[in-house]
C-alpha cells in the first residue's frame, strides 16, 4: 500500500518529539553540507564521530545536547560506538535541513567573502556581468524570480545580489568556484528532470558556458545588495512593521459622530455617522417602514420567527399611542425579543456557521461525531446569556485551561473547546504527520477566520500572497495546535483509521441516551463476545471475513463504551486537552511534510497587536485566547461588530465579512466600525447590548422601498439609504413555514439525531436523516436542531443556500433555484403544513373574508388590502373550479382551495423575504 | 444608446433589472437579446464539441487490466519489483488479454470487447497522472481541479462558459453521484451561481457498497406533485406569480423576487418536461436492447447511458454518468470483469447510438476513474491505488479516434511520455468546448479564480 509520503514520513513519525524540537538559539546553517560539520568535528581526522566528538558537535544544539545518548544510539546503525559519516548523515532526516554548525572561521581580508563570492568585482568582471549575465537574468528569469514576478517561483529572487546568493526554497544556487556543485548551472543544463531552467527551453550552449565562467571566477555581481540583509527571499518579502500601517492592523480609534444637516434624523450616534456619509454623496434615506413591517422585522432578524397576528396588533397600537416617537413601543419590543429562549437558537446560528459546526467528520470516510450536539447547546445558552464575547471567545479556544468553580462550568469549559475538534477531518490519511498538518491547519483556518477575519491558513505552503503573514508565522501556530490533543472520536472501522478520544464530562452533566438496561446491556455484550469466538475460529487467510467481523466488534465496543458498567449514559464530549508533548513545529518547504525546514517557536501572528505573547510553557493555547479576546488586538472587535451589522443590515461595514485583510474590501464607515468596535468593548463585549444599539436606531427603521436616484448613486445600498430586503435563512423559511401552520415545537429536544444513531458511516444515517427537515412529519423541531451531516445536509437547508459545514461561513450565499419552487410547490411537509394552515384557518374563522384577513396577518404579518381579498376570493373560486374539473369530491373542496392558497402564500416572495 | 437611468426609467415596474442585466451584458448587447444565466452564450472561439458526457468510473479502474497493454507485465508475472513504495511487491500480470482493434490497431482487453469495435472513434490518454492516490482528494481533484479547497466542479464551468440549449431543462446533469468521496462537491457549483450546480437524479453508491450497482435511478425530488392536476398546479402557480408581481409592483427594482418568479416558471416547465426524459419507454425495443436495457448485469447502467443520450439530445449542456465500485484491492480477477461487464456494452451502445444521430462528431464523450492501478499484486488478486500513471479516454468532439497518446513506464506504473495531468486535462476539455482555462474565470475572493487553478496545458496532440 501506498503512503502519501513514503521514507521521510515515516522516519519524521517514529521521531518526532526529536525532529520537531531543536532549539532556537541555533545558528543558522543553512545549506552547509553535513560533510563539512562532520569533517570539522572529526577532530582526529579518523573520519568517524567518536562519543566524544559528537558530544562537542551536540553542544551547538540545546536539543541535541539534551539526547545526546539516545541520538548516539539512534545513529549508531551497527552499534560500533562510531558514527560513520553516513550514519550522521541520518540526523540531516530526523531533523530537517538544520545541523549544527562549526564556528565561522575569521573572515580573510580577500576580495572573495567567507563562502567565496566575489565581493568587490573588478571592472572586467562588471563588463561580464553586464554583457552576458545580466540580459539573460532578465530575459529569462525575471519573470518568475524577480521582486516583480506575478508569481514568485521557489522563492527564488535573482533580481538582486542578495536574493542570488541566497537561494530559494531549495537553498543556494550556486556555489562558488564549482559550477559542478551549483544548482543553477544544473538547471541550465537541463540534465535533471526535476529542475530544468528555464522550465521551457534550454538555453543556448554558449550562454550556458557563460555562467559556468562565472560561477567559476566567484559569480561577480555589481548589483546592489538589500538593506535587510541576511534574510532568505522569503523572509524578506514580508515586512511586519509595514504591514501594521494597513488599516486593519491599527487599533480601532473613538472618534465622535460628526456633524450632520438634518439634525432631525438622525437619533443616535450611529445615525450620524451613517447620515454623515449620505448627505456627502448627495442621497437622502428613503421613508420609515411602517410598524407591521418592522416589528416582522425584527422577530426575523432577533428571534427567526414571525411574529403572532396578536403580537402585530399589540405592538400596532402601543406604537401608535406612542406619543411624540415610537421609541418606546420598539425598546418594549427588543427587549422583549432579547430576553426570549428563541434569541440564542437564531444568533447561535450564525455563530454555528462560523464555527462551520457539524455532526460529522466529512471528506474521505463520513464518520458521525455523535457528541457534537453539546456544543450546538452551548453555543445557544452563550448567545441566550448574552456570555461576555471575550470570554467566549477565551471558552472556546482553552475553556479547558480556564478555573471553573463547580462541574456544571467544567462541564460548559470543556464543551466549548469543541469549537476546534467538530472540524472536517480526512479519517482515511494513512500518514500521521499529514493527519496532523492537516488537522491543525484546519484549526488555524478556522481561527484566524473567525476571530481575526483574516487567512493565516494561505501561509502554510509559502508567506501569505497578500497579507503580512510570514509562513513562520503559521508554523508558530501550528506548534500550538499541535501540543494540543484534540479529541474528537469515532470510531476504527474500514477506512477509518484515526479515531481519537473524547472528553469525559463531570458526572451528572446531562446526556443525550436513556440508561442502557441491563439485559439490554448483557444482550449487546453476549452479542460481543459470540462475534469475537467467531473471529477467532476464522483462519487469517479469511481476510475479508475477519475485517468485516472486527468492524462489528469495534461498532459494539463503541457503544458499550458510550455507557458505565450499570448502563447509566457517559457525559462525553469532543474538545481538546493539552498533549503530553509539547513541541515547536518545524516550518515546511512548500507545506510539504517531507521537507522539514527550521524549527519555530510557538507564538501568534506577528503583524497583530503590538505586543504578540511569548508561549513559554503547555501549548501555548492559553496565550493564544488571551491575544485573541484582547482589547489590544486590533481585529476582534471589529470582526465580531461587522457580523453583527452584516445580520442586521444585510451588507458588512466591511463587505468582505470573511477577509479583513488586503484582498478584502476596506470600510465603507471606518470611523463608524472603529466606534461600535471601542463602544462594544468597553461595554463589557456585550453581544445583546449591541445589537439593541443597532436596531434602536433611525437607519434599522428604514422602509425597503425603491428610489430611483439613490439607486443610481449606490445600488449595492452601501451607504444604508433603505433596508435591504432579502431572503430568509433557510432556517427561517422551514421555521416559519412549521410557525405559521401551528406545527412548530418550541421546546428544544435533548440531544440529536445524530447523538442517539451513535458512531458509524454518516451514510448509513443519511438515507433516514436527509430527507429530514420538511419529510418526516415528526421532527418539527427548529431547524437549527436538524442532523447536521457534513456533504448531507437536510433538504430544506440546502435547497435555501443552508451553510456548508466544511468552511467559515461569514455570509451566505443567496441563490434562486428552480429547485425551491419544486420544494414549496411539491414538497409533501410543505403540503402538510399547508393542511395543517388551512385547517387553522377553518376553525378559527367563519366568513371567507375573515379567513384570507387572518392568513394575512399570520403570514404576512399585514392585513390584506381590498383588491387582494378579490384576488384571493378569484382564486379561491378558480380553483375549486378546477378541482370540480379534476372530479375531486365535493366534500374535500373547502380544504384542499385553502390548502392550496395557504402554500401559495409559503411560496410567495412576500412570505420568503424579509423587507 | 440609452443611460442607466434612461432604463431604469424606461423600465421601472417589472423586470427591469433582468433588462438592465441583459444590457449590461456585453454578449447579449451584441446579440441584441436578454439572456438568463442559463441561456446559450458564445464560445470563446470555434468549438469542437458542444456538450460533454463524462462517465466517471468512481474508485480507480485498473489501467493495465484494461486500456493500456504491457507485454512485459505478462512476462515478467510474479517477479519482484522495486520501484517508488511497491518495493518487495510482486508483478500481476493483466487478468486477460489484449488485442488490437480497428483500422488504428489499439490495443484494448478483452474485457471491453464492445468498447473496442470504436476503437477507431476512441483516444485513449495513457500518460495520465494526479497528486494524490487517495480516493476523495483524487475524485474531487478530477471534478474540481484542487481537492485542498472548496471549488466548482467541471460540470459547473462548463455550464458557466456556455449557457444551455434547453431553458426547460436544468444545463448539467449528474446521474447517481456517489455520496462519498467529496459527495456533492463534485457536482457543486461553489462560488458560481447555484444555478450551475449539477441537478442531481438517482443517489450513487456510498460507504461500504461493494462493486456492481451504479446506484438506483430514482425521480428528482420534489418533481412531481401528488395530489394536484397540473391545471390545479397551474391555477395555484398563477396566483403565487400574481402576488410576486404585486411585490415587483411596489418595489420596483427587486432581482430576488424576479429571480423567483423566473425560477418558479422553469420549475414548472422541468416538471412536464424531465419526466418525460426519464421516461425510457419511448425508446423502440431495439434501441433499449443495444444499450442492454431489460434486466440483467447492464440493465442499470445501461438505463443510464441511454438517459445521457436523451439528455444531451434534449440540450443539456452538460451529463454526467457515474459507476461506482472500481477499487478493487481484491478480487480484482472477478470484480472488475463483473463491472467491465456491467459497463461494456451500454458505453459501446451509447458511442453507437450517438454516431448514428450524427451527434457523436460534437458530443464529447470521457471516459475514467480518478486515478489508476498498480502493476503488481495486492492480497494476490487485486491492485493498489496508483496515481503517477493511468489511462482515461475520450471519444468525439473533435478529439482524434484511433490514437494512442502518451505511455506509462514497461509496466504501467508511472506516466513518462506525453504525460497529462488532471489540469491539463481539464485544460483540453475546456478547450474542444471551445473555452480557453485561462479566460474562463470568475472572481471570488479577491482572485480570479479558474478549473485549472495556475496550471493546465492544452495537449493539443489529441486534437483532431
Amino acid at each position: 500500500m501506498y503512503r502519501f509520503l513514503p521514507a521521510a514520513g515515516l522516519l519524521a513519525g517514529c521521531l518526532t518529539v526529536w525532529a520537531i524540537s531543536v532549539a532556537a538559539q541555533d545558528t543558522p546553517l543553512r545549506g552547509r553540507d553535513p560533510a563539512d560539520i562532520f569533517r570539522h568535528f572529526d577532530a582526529n581526522g579518523d573520519k568517524k564521530l567518536s562519543k566524544d566528538e559528537f558530544v562537542k558537535l551536540a553542544e551547538r544544539n540545546a536539543r541535541l545536547k539534551a539526547n545526546v545518548d539516545l541520538m548516539l544510539r539512534r545513529l549508531d546503525a551497527n552499534k560500533d560506538g562510531f558514527l560513520t559519516l553516513e550514519e550522521y548523515s541520518q540526523l540531516t532526516k530526523l531533523q530537517g535541513a538544520r545541523l549544527p554548525m562549526p564556528p565561522v572561521p575569521a573572515q580573510e581580508a580577500t576580495s572573495k567573502s567567507a563562502d567565496g563570492f566575489v565581493e568587490t568585482p573588478t571592472p572586467e568582471q562588471v563588463t561580464f556581468f553586464e554583457k552576458k549575465i545580466r540580459p539573460v537574468l532578465v530575459g529569462q528569469c525575471y519573470s518568475c524570480h524577480s521582486a516583480e514576478a506575478e508569481k514568485l517561483k521557489g522563492g527564488l529572487l535573482l533580481d538582486s545580489r542578495d536574493g542570488l546568493r541566497t537561494g530559494g526554497d531549495s537553498g543556494p544556487i550556486i556555489v562558488p568556484g564549482s559550477p559542478e556543485k551549483s544548482l543553477l548551472i544544473e538547471s541550465l543544463r537541463h540534465t535533471d528532470d526535476g529542475l530544468k531552467m528555464p522550465p521551457k527551453q534550454k538555453l543556448p550552449a554558449a550562454v550556458v558556458a557563460d555562467f559556468e565562467e562565472w560561477v567559476k571566477i566567484g559569480a561577480p555581481d555589481p548589483r546592489g545588495v538589500r538593506a535587510d540583509d541576511g534574510k532568505t527571499a522569503s523572509e524578506r518579502a514580508i515586512d511586519i512593521e509595514k504591514g501594521r500601517q494597513f488599516w486593519a492592523f491599527q487599533p480601532p480609534k473613538r472618534s465622535a459622530p460628526p456633524d450632520v444637516k438634518d439634525e432631525t434624523w438622525a437619533e443616535t450616534g450611529v445615525d450620524r455617522f451613517l447620515l454623515a456619509a449620505l448627505e456627502a454623496n448627495g442621497l437622502k434615506p428613503v421613508a420609515d417602514a411602517d410598524p407591521r413591517t418592522l416589528l416582522r422585522r425584527l422577530h426575523l432578524d432577533l428571534i427567526g420567527l414571525p411574529p403572532t397576528p396578536e403580537e402585530v396588533e399589540e405592538f400596532v397600537s402601543d406604537y401608535e399611542s406612542s406619543i411624540g416617537s415610537p421609541h418606546s413601543a420598539i425598546e418594549r419590543a427588543v427587549d422583549g425579543l432579547l430576553a426570549s429562549s428563541h434569541f440564542g437558537e437564531r444568533w447561535g446560528r450564525h455563530w454555528l456557521d462560523v464555527a462551520r459546526f457539524a455532526e460529522s467528520s466529512g471528506k474521505a470516510v463520513n464518520y458521525t461525531y455523535p457528541h457534537a450536539w453539546r456544543y450546538r447547546d452551548y453555543v445557544i445558552a452563550s448567545f441566550n446569556a448574552d456570555k461576555p464575547y471575550d470570554q467566549f471567545i477565551r471558552e472556546q479556544l482553552a475553556g479547558d485551561l480556564m478555573p471553573a468553580s463547580d462541574p456544571k462550568l467544567t462541564a460548559d469549559r470543556l464543551v466549548a473547546t469543541g469549537f476546534l475538534a467538530l472540524g472536517q477531518r480526512v479519517l482515511i490519511e494513512r500518514d500521521r504527520i499529514q493527519f496532523e498538518m492537516d488537522q491543525a491547519d484546519e484549526q488555524i483556518d478556522t481561527v484566524t477566520q473567525a476571530f481575526l477575519g483574516i487567512t493565516a491558513a494561505c501561509a502554510r505552503c509559502h508567506d501569505h500572497k497578500y497579507d503580512p503573514i510570514p509562513q513562520t508565522d503559521y508554523y508558530a501556530l501550528a506548534g500550538i495546535f499541535r501540543s494540543t490533543e484534540t479529541c474528537y472520536g469515532t470510531i476504527r472501522q474500514f477506512q477509518a483509521r484515526r479515531p481519537a478520544d473524547l472528553l469525559e464530562l463531570p458526572k451528572g452533566t446531562p446526556v443525550a441516551l436513556p440508561m442502557l438496561t441491563l439485559p439490554e446491556r448483557a444482550k449487546l455484550v453476549a452479542q460481543r463476545d459470540e462475534l469475537q469466538k467467531q473471529f477467532d475460529r476464522l483462519p487469517k487467510s479469511e481476510d475479508v471475513r475477519r475485517l468485516q467481523l472486527e468492524s462489528r466488534i469495534i461498532a459494539l465496543d463503541a457503544r458499550l463504551n458510550l455507557y458505565e458498567k450499570d448502563g447509566t449514559p457517559k457525559p462525553l464530549a469532543m474538545g481538546v486537552r493539552e498533549h503530553g508533548r509539547t513541541v515547536n513545529s518545524p516550518r515546511y518547504v512548500r507545506g510539504e511534510t517531507d521537507k522539514p525546514g527550521e524549527i519555530v517557536p510557538r507564538g501568534v501572528l506577528q503583524v497583530v497587536g503590538a505586543n504578540p505573547p511569548k508561549v513559554t510553557a503547555g501549548s501555548g493555547r492559553k496565550e493564544l485566547a488571551d491575544w485573541i479576546a484582547s482589547k489590544d488586538n486590533p481585529l476582534t472587535a471589529r470582526v465580531i461588530v461587522n457580523r453583527v451589522w452584516l445580520h442586521l443590515f444585510g451588507r458588512g461595514l466591511v463587505p468582505t465579512p470573511d477577509n479583513f485583510g488586503a484582498v478584502g474590501q476596506p470600510p465603507t464607515h471606518p470611523q463608524l466600525l472603529d466606534a461600535l468596535a471601542v463602544e462594544f468593548m468597553e461595554d463589557g463585549w456585550s453581544v445583546k447590548r449591541l445589537i439593541r444599539r443597532l436596531v434602536l436606531t433611525h437607519a434599522y427603521r428604514l422602509g425597503s422601498q425603491f428610489d430611483s436616484e439613490n439607486y443610481e448613486a449606490d445600488p449595492d445600498n452601501a451607504l444604508v439609504w433603505r433596508s435591504a430586503s432579502r431572503r430568509l435563512d433557510a432556517e427561517v423559511v422551514r421555521d416559519s413555514i412549521l410557525a405559521v401552520s401551528g406545527l412548530l415545537d418550541r421546546i428544544p429536544p435533548q440531544g440529536s439525531d445524530v447523538a442517539r444513531s451513535g458512531d458509524g458511516p454518516a451514510a448509513r444515517l443519511t438515507a433516514t436523516l436527509s430527507g429530514r427537515g420538511m419529510t418526516d412529519p415528526g421532527d418539527t423541531h427548529r431547524s437549527i436542531y436538524l442532523p447536521v451531516l457534513r456533504d448531507n445536509l437536510p433538504e430544506a437547508l440546502t435547497l435555501f443556500d443552508g451553510a456548508d459545514a466544511n468552511t467559515v461561513v461569514a455570509e451566505r450565499p443567496s441563490t434562486t433555484v428552480p429547485a425551491q419552487g419544486l420544494f414549496l410547490l411539491n414538497n409533501p411537509m410543505v403540503m402538510r403544513a399547508a393542511d395543517a394552515a388551512a385547517e387553522q384557518l377553518l376553525t378559527d374563522t367563519t366568513s371567507e373574508n375573515d379567513r384570507v384577513r387572518q392568513a394575512y396577518l399570520r403570514f404576512y404579518a399585514r392585513p390584506p388590502a381590498e383588491q387582494e381579498l378579490a384576488a384571493a376570493q378569484r382564486f379561491l373560486d378558480d380553483y375549486t373550479r378546477q378541482l370540480a374539473t379534476d372530479n375531486v369530491p365535493r366534500s374535500r373542496h373547502d380544504r384542499e382551495a385553502w390548502a392550496a392558497f395557504c402554500q401559495a402564500l409559503f411560496a410567495s416572495a412576500e412570505f420568503l423575504y424579509r423587507n | 444608446m440609452l443611460t442607466r437611468r434612461a432604463l431604469l426609467q424606461s423600465t421601472a415596474s417589472g423586470f427591469g433589472y433582468l433588462a438592465f442585466a441583459a444590457l449590461a451584458h456585453e454578449a447579449a448587447a451584441q446579440e441584441g437579446k436578454a439572456l438568463g444565466p442559463l441561456s446559450p452564450k458564445s464560445p470563446q472561439f470555434p468549438a469542437r464539441a458542444k456538450r460533454v458526457i463524462f462517465l466517471c468510473m468512481d474508485g480507480g479502474p485498473s489501467h493495465v487490466d484494461t486500456f493500456d497493454y504491457k507485454p512485459k507485465l505478462v512476462t515478467d508475472d510474479g517477479q519482484e519489483y522495486s520501484k517508488g513504495g511497491l518495493s518487495g511487491a510482486k508483478l500481476l500480470a493483466p487478468t486477460t488479454k489484449f488485442m488490437q482493434h480497428g483500422q488504428s490497431g489499439l490495443w484494448m482487453s478483452d474485457l471491453f470487447p464492445e468498447v473496442a469495435k470504436h476503437a477507431d472513434e476512441i483516444c485513449l490518454l495513457r500518460g495520465m497522472h494526479t497528486d494524490v492516490p487517495a480516493h476523495p482528494q483524487a475524485l474531487v481533484q478530477m471534478h474540481c481541479g484542487i481537492f485542498q479547497f472548496p471549488r466548482p466542479s467541471l460540470g459547473a464551468w462548463v455550464l458557466y462558459g456556455l449557457g444551455t440549449e434547453n431553458q426547460n431543462l436544468p444545463g448539467f446533469v449528474t446521474l447517481s453521484p456517489p455520496l462519498n468521496n467529496g459527495g456533492p462537491a463534485n457536482y457543486g457549483s461553489q462560488f458560481l451561481p447555484a444555478i450551475y450546480q449539477g441537478t442531481k437524479i438517482g443517489s450513487g453508491a456510498g460507504i461500504g457498497s461493494s462493486v456492481r450497482s451504479g446506484g438506483d435511478l430514482t425521480q428528482l425530488s420534489n418533481i412531481k406533485n401528488s395530489r394536484r392536476s397540473t391545471a390545479a398546479q397551474r391555477t395555484q402557480l398563477d396566483f403565487v406569480q400574481s402576488l410576486n408581481r404585486n411585490r415587483l409592483e411596489k418595489n420596483e427594482v427587486n432581482p430576488g423576487v424576479e429571480g423567483v418568479i423566473e425560477s418558479y416558471e422553469l420549475a414548472f416547465r422541468m416538471q412536464a418536461e424531465l419526466p418525460k426524459l426519464l421516461d425510457l419507454s419511448a425508446e423502440t425495443q431495439e434501441t433499449q436492447a443495444l444499450y442492454g436495457i431489460g434486466g440483467g448485469q447492464t440493465d442499470n447502467f445501461g438505463k443510464q447511458c441511454l438517459l445521457a443520450r436523451r439528455m444531451v439530445e434534449a440540450g443539456v449542456r452538460f451529463v454526467e454518468v457515474t459507476h461506482s465500485g472500481w477499487d478493487q484491492h481484491r478480487s480484482l480477477r472477478e470484480d472488475l470483469a463483473t463491472n467491465c461487464l456491467t459497463v461494456d456494452r451500454p458505453i459501446a451502445a451509447l458511442l453507437a447510438d450517438l454516431k448514428g444521430r450524427d451527434l457523436l462528431k460534437d458530443t464529447l464523450v470521457i471516459w475514467g476513474g480518478e486515478f489508476g492501478r498498480t502493476p503488481t499484486a495486492q492480497n494476490g488478486n487485486g491492485r493498489d491505488h496508483n496515481n503517477k500513471g493511468y489511462t482515461l479516454w475520450m471519444a468525439g468532439g473533435g478529439v482524434k479516434g484511433g490514437l494512442s497518446y502518451g505511455a506509462t513506464d514497461d509496466y504501467g506504473f508511472e506516466a513518462v511520455d506525453g504525460k497529462v495531468h488532471v489540469h491539463d486535462w481539464h485544460a483540453t476539455i475546456l478547450h474542444l468546448l471551445g473555452l480557453d482555462h485561462e479566460k474562463l474565470t470568475y472572481r471570488h475572493a479577491g482572485r480570479e479564480m479558474r478549473l485549472t487553478d495556475t496550471k493546465g496545458t492544452v495537449v493539443k496532440g489529441i486534437l483532431g
